[in-house]
């Protein structure tokens, strides 16, 4: 299963926490169609690389779905971010 | 298998046992293969693989800077992905990489991470624990890696 959604922490110096949700599917939404239409390009470019492109295109659909339950925090003094994508 | 009976002949060939304990040996050999994987069973039974590599990084300052903290969680399955990933670069750039790396400082060569030594590499990581404590005058920092 692909990430659907990511949530974006941002506290400030005032404790304050902001907390976004990214709908990730609606990026997918828009990649998939703009991926498809440039398909053709992006299989010449992976030859061209020598880059075999099934291969490309299967290990870059093992890492959209490896990103599930990805986190990452950083804190510094009183201000952080935090992105976990779900 | 093989490799412990040819080490056995080779000790019998060279005098260093006797024919009789040639025999004991082999036949406790032929033994063994049910009893370790039975153990086998039940280690993996027990030992749980584990999912995630765990980064964190405490680092206290008494200076201006304050403390700063990071924690970062990677699954395992993106380092799988990343593994493959790199199987896919082309000679040339893994070259240049190398270069790169070596001129660095770091002994590390990119074309020896194979997508085959990958389930190796992951299992062995299971077992990994790092942490390094550093105080300074000033400041402290503290780092675990760890899978969990």
């Amino acid at each position: 299963m692909i990430p659907l959604v990511a949530v974006v922490s941002l506290r400030g110096r005032e404790s304050r926490t902001l907390r976004i949700w990214v709908p990730l599917i609606l990026l997918w939404l828009v990649i998939v169609p703009l991926a498809a239409l440039f398909s053709p390009l992006i299989f010449v470019g992976c030859l061209a690389c020598r880059i075999d492109p099934f291969g490309a295109f299967s290990v870059g659909w093992q890492i959209l779905r490896a990103l599930n339950d990805t986190e990452v925090e950083i804190e510094h003094r009183s201000a952080g971010i935090s992105i976990c994508v779900f | 298998m093989n490799e412990h009976r040819r080490q056995i002949l080779q000790m019998l060939s060279e005098g260093k046992i006797s024919a009789d304990e040639a025999e004991r040996l082999i036949s406790a050999l032929e033994e063994r293969p049910s009893g370790s994987s039975q153990q086998d069973v039940s280690d993996s039974g027990t030992k749980a693989r584990p999912k995630y590599l765990r980064v964190q990084v405490d680092s206290e300052d008494d200076g201006h800077e304050g403390p700063t903290k990071v924690n970062v969680r990677v699954p395992m399955q993106l380092l799988r992905a990343g593994v493959k990933l790199a199987g896919l670069i082309p000679p040339q750039a893994l070259h240049r990489a190398n270069v790169a790396i070596h001129e660095k400082g770091i002994p590390f060569d990119l074309s020896q991470i194979k997508p085959e030594n990958l389930e190796e590499l992951i299992d062995q990581l299971s077992d990994l624990s790092v942490d390094v404590d550093q105080k300074d005058h000033a400041t402290k920092v503290k780092v675990k890696v760890f899978c969990e």
